[in-house]
């Protein structure tokens, strides 16, 4: 007897488009278990992504499944959720998908603390289109469309999710697939925005000049950058640097979700209450 | 839950058609069970092999760390594994130090 | 029809009529001269239990009505011609994966930022087509205060038979006007919604996109059981992306084929005093669409008192052009006049129709309305 993903997947389409040793599969069977730890019927869920490897991911599992345009994950997602408050939707995004061309979705996804997970599978680089320099590109490293060397300053996903108002923010990398399936079930769980990164590998387009040619290299570059949120905590500022805390980085639970926010403006149009005024937003300030 | 049936008396098994021979398993596992073979038909000429099942100490990493949903492990309620042993750890090291191949004199012993 | 009259404008109808046709769900982003409709939807729907959000951006507000609407409800979004420059590429989605929505489109001057508080109809070429690729536009445009009302609820009954986007496009000059307008009950329209097709067999049998080589995808509700995939890339006939080539064919076909072997269900004009036009010499054909043909109207009313027998015709669903009506009048009809607030959008299709060459235009884009003076003194110009 061993776990079985065949029936969470779409068979007719194994094996995936994806690289070999690409991360983005073990994210996709982290989630899977995660899934099942929940409880979840496969009816209830509905699993979007944008444009890019991460795209891909929607097609493979067998829930309601919407490919979108690159980079409105959450705002696709956001009029699923508000149309059908009591259903689990869950957001798939790579870092250009999120941060880049969607990065407004993505914060105001977080600012409404709307009920949805995102996951962005953050891999450093575009993986699809071949090597362009992403939002979370490190300086100094090849790509294709900065072949002297990236100059762009790097961008934390998570840090702008806590920013922006998320409830609910963490990272993982996939070389623990353990941890990152419990970081998911507990993002999938909280009710509001969670935000969740999944630090990934893309041996292929961010490794091929970089120095991790193979998928091994490049998660052992992972592993060398990221550490538990205590141990990074415990550094100095300096020591920080470049570093990248994994864990929950941040859980609200009292923040108000926006399906049910808005459950107050409906009771407002139908004279169940008065109008909502800043009084009824004094705690939270 | 969703389960699937192992084949019988099997700690770790693999669907071939589904790997990509990445070698992520192979570094997973520390105890030498899994090694990768030169294979003519797979895209990267290699494809996942089960040198030492026997060894195998069912902590599952292999199979949560498959990008794949190409390999699998029992569970630890009906399938008695062994215990980590330092001959098992040498020939991981070894098959580490290989490429992710099993050397020629561990095939020699087997 | 049981009919009520109401005091109200352009765009406080267009909300109230997609609340009278069932939808449940709007999501936009405030631009000049649309903003009022999710002024008024937003007080609508909360009370009948739907949702109107004010969302991030343009876009941000065409992909959350298309979710709503993939998830199985009517939908509603609602902008000027900038905010469907940047929907753009959305609705292409929409196209694609033959989801229903509703858009409507208040014009104004443009391009760019153009006259925002002006009118225009510089937008109907841009409404056949706002992204790219092969499909077909329904486009419906209002020409009076009840046909804010009206043509939103001819709307979401097409995007439900067509699955696919549909516009209505107003102009500053209607959606702003306050008035009375004669309209359906709300019982009238209610019987009169046909909801989209469902897929009622084992979720095993179904395929979405498996129809008809002119039919449209029959999409099921969310949460219901039939789980199947949305995508933008070409798909097969259970909405998974294929190269196959065949395939891809015949899906693009279809996008085309449903619309255009349909156009005897979209088409739809108002012919105003063109019964007793016969072909003799001196009669005078107006084209005219939207807000501008109610200054056509009142110019026609001018030009008869003086002896001059002119007409108009009105196409209410501009895309697919109404083309069979069109040449019938053009080819009995010698002196042509198209009347239009932009430089011969429309006129482009009347000339490739008609195949006619001659006919005139009288245009504006200095973002005022056209006087029935200036309709009636080019007629004498020109004719």
């Amino acid at each position: 007897m061993a776990f079985n993903y065949d029936s969470y997947l779409r068979l007719e389409k194994m094996p995936t488009l994806w690289c070999w040793g690409c991360g983005d599969g073990i994210v996709l069977k982290a989630f899977i278990r995660a899934i099942e730890k929940l409880g979840w019927s496969k009816d209830e869920v509905c699993v979007v992504s944008g444009i890019g490897c991460s795209g891909r991911f929607s097609s493979y599992v067998d829930f309601n499944t919407v490919h979108t345009t690159h980079g409105r994950t959450v705002a696709f997602a956001t009029g699923i959720k508000l149309a059908n408050p009591t259903k689990k939707v869950i957001c798939v995004a790579g870092d250009g998908d999120a941060l880049a061309i969607g990065g407004n979705h993505t914060i105001h996804g977080c600012r409404r603390n709307i009920d949805m997970t995102l996951i962005v599978i953050q891999n450093f680089i575009y993986g699809l289109t071949n090597s362009q320099t992403s939002p979370t590109t490190p300086q100094g490293m090849w790509t294709v469309s900065q072949k002297a060397g990236n100059i762009d300053p790097t961008f934390d996903g998570c840090e702008l999710a806590i920013a922006a108002g998320a409830s609910f923010v963490g990272r993982e990398n996939v070389t623990d697939p353990k941890k990152l399936e419990k970081l998911l079930m507990q993002a999938m769980e909280h009710r509001g925005f969670s935000y969740v990164e999944a630090m990934s590998n893309c041996h292929i387009n961010l490794g091929r000049k970089n120095k991790m040619q193979s998928a091994m290299e490049n998660l052992d570059w992972i592993d060398s950058i990221t550490m538990p949120k205590k141990k990074y905590d415990a550094l100095s500022t300096e020591e920080q640097l470049n570093l990248f805390p994994t864990g929950i980085l941040k859980q609200n639970k009292e923040a108000r979700e926006y399906c049910d926010m808005y459950e107050d403006i409906k009771a407002v149009h139908q004279g169940k209450r008065g109008v909502i005024t800043q009084d009824d937003f004094a705690k939270k300030i | 839950m969703a389960v699937m049936v192992a084949p019988e008396n099997t700690p770790v098994w693999v669907n071939t058609s589904r790997c990509k021979a990445c070698d992520i398993c192979v570094d997973a596992c520390p105890a030498g069970v899994l090694s990768m073979k030169a294979d003519a038909s797979s895209t990267l000429g290699a494809i996942i092999d089960i040198v030492a099942p026997e060894a195998c100490i069912g902590c599952n990493e292999c199979e949560l760390s498959c990008p794949d949903f190409a390999i699998y492990v029992a569970e630890k309620s009906e399938f008695k594994f062994a215990k980590l042993t330092d001959t098992s750890k040498a020939r991981q090291e070894a098959i580490m130090n290989n490429g992710y191949r099993l050397p020629a004199q561990f095939k020699e012993v087997m | 029809m049981q009919t009520r009259e109401i005091i109200s404008t352009g765009n406080d109808l267009a909300a109230i009529a997609a609340v009278d046709a069932g939808c449940l769900f709007f999501a936009g982003y405030p631009i000049t001269p649309s903003s009022e409709v999710m002024h008024t939807i937003s007080d609508l729907l909360p009370e009948i239990g739907g949702v109107a959000i004010q969302m991030e951006d343009e876009i941000a507000g065409v992909a959350a009505a298309i979710g709503a609407g993939m998830s199985g409800v009517r939908a509603l979004t609602a902008t000027s011609g900038p905010g469907i420059s940047l929907k753009a590429e959305n609705l292409g989605l929409a196209q694609m994966t033959e989801v229903p929505l509703v858009i409507v489109n208040v014009m104004r001057g443009g391009p760019s930022t153009g006259l925002p508080t002006r009118v225009s109809q510089g937008d109907v070429r841009q409404a056949k087509n706002p992204s790219h690729g092969d499909y077909r536009s329904i486009t419906l445009c209002a020409g009076n205060l009840a046909e804010c009302y009206t043509e939103v609820v001819r709307a979401f009954n097409l995007a439900d038979r067509f699955m696919q986007p549909v516009f209505v496009l107003t102009d500053e000059t209607i959606g702003h006007m306050h008035g009375k307008a004669v309209i359906p009950t709300e019982e009238e329209v209610k019987n009169g919604i046909v909801p989209r097709k469902k897929f009622d067999g084992t979720p095993e049998d179904y395929r979405p996109y498996g129809v008809g080589s002119d039919e449209p995808a029959v999409l099921n509700p969310m949460f219901e059981g039939y789980r199947y995939h949305f995508t933008g890339l070409h798909h097969d006939s259970k909405g998974f992306p294929t190269e196959e080539i065949e395939t891809c064919r015949k899906l693009i076909q279809r996008l085309e084929d449903k619309v255009m072997m349909h156009r005897d269900e979209l088409e739809f004009n108002e012919e105003f005093m063109l019964d007793d036009m016969t072909g003799e010499e001196g009669e005078v054909l107006i084209i005219a669409y939207g807000s501008v043909s109610l200054s056509a109207k009142e110019s026609i009313r001018h030009l008869r008192a003086q002896g001059i027998k002119a007409g108009l015709f009105r196409p209410i669903t501009l895309w697919p052009s109404p083309a069979e009506s069109i040449r019938k009048y053009t080819d009995m009809i010698k002196n042509v006049l198209c009347v239009e607030l932009n430089i011969r959008q429309y006129t482009e299709e009347v000339e490739r129709v008609s195949s006619r060459l001659d006919i005139q235009g009288l245009y504006k884009v200095n973002g005022r309305p056209i006087s029935p003076y200036e309709i009636v003194n080019k007629v004498k110009e020109v004719f």
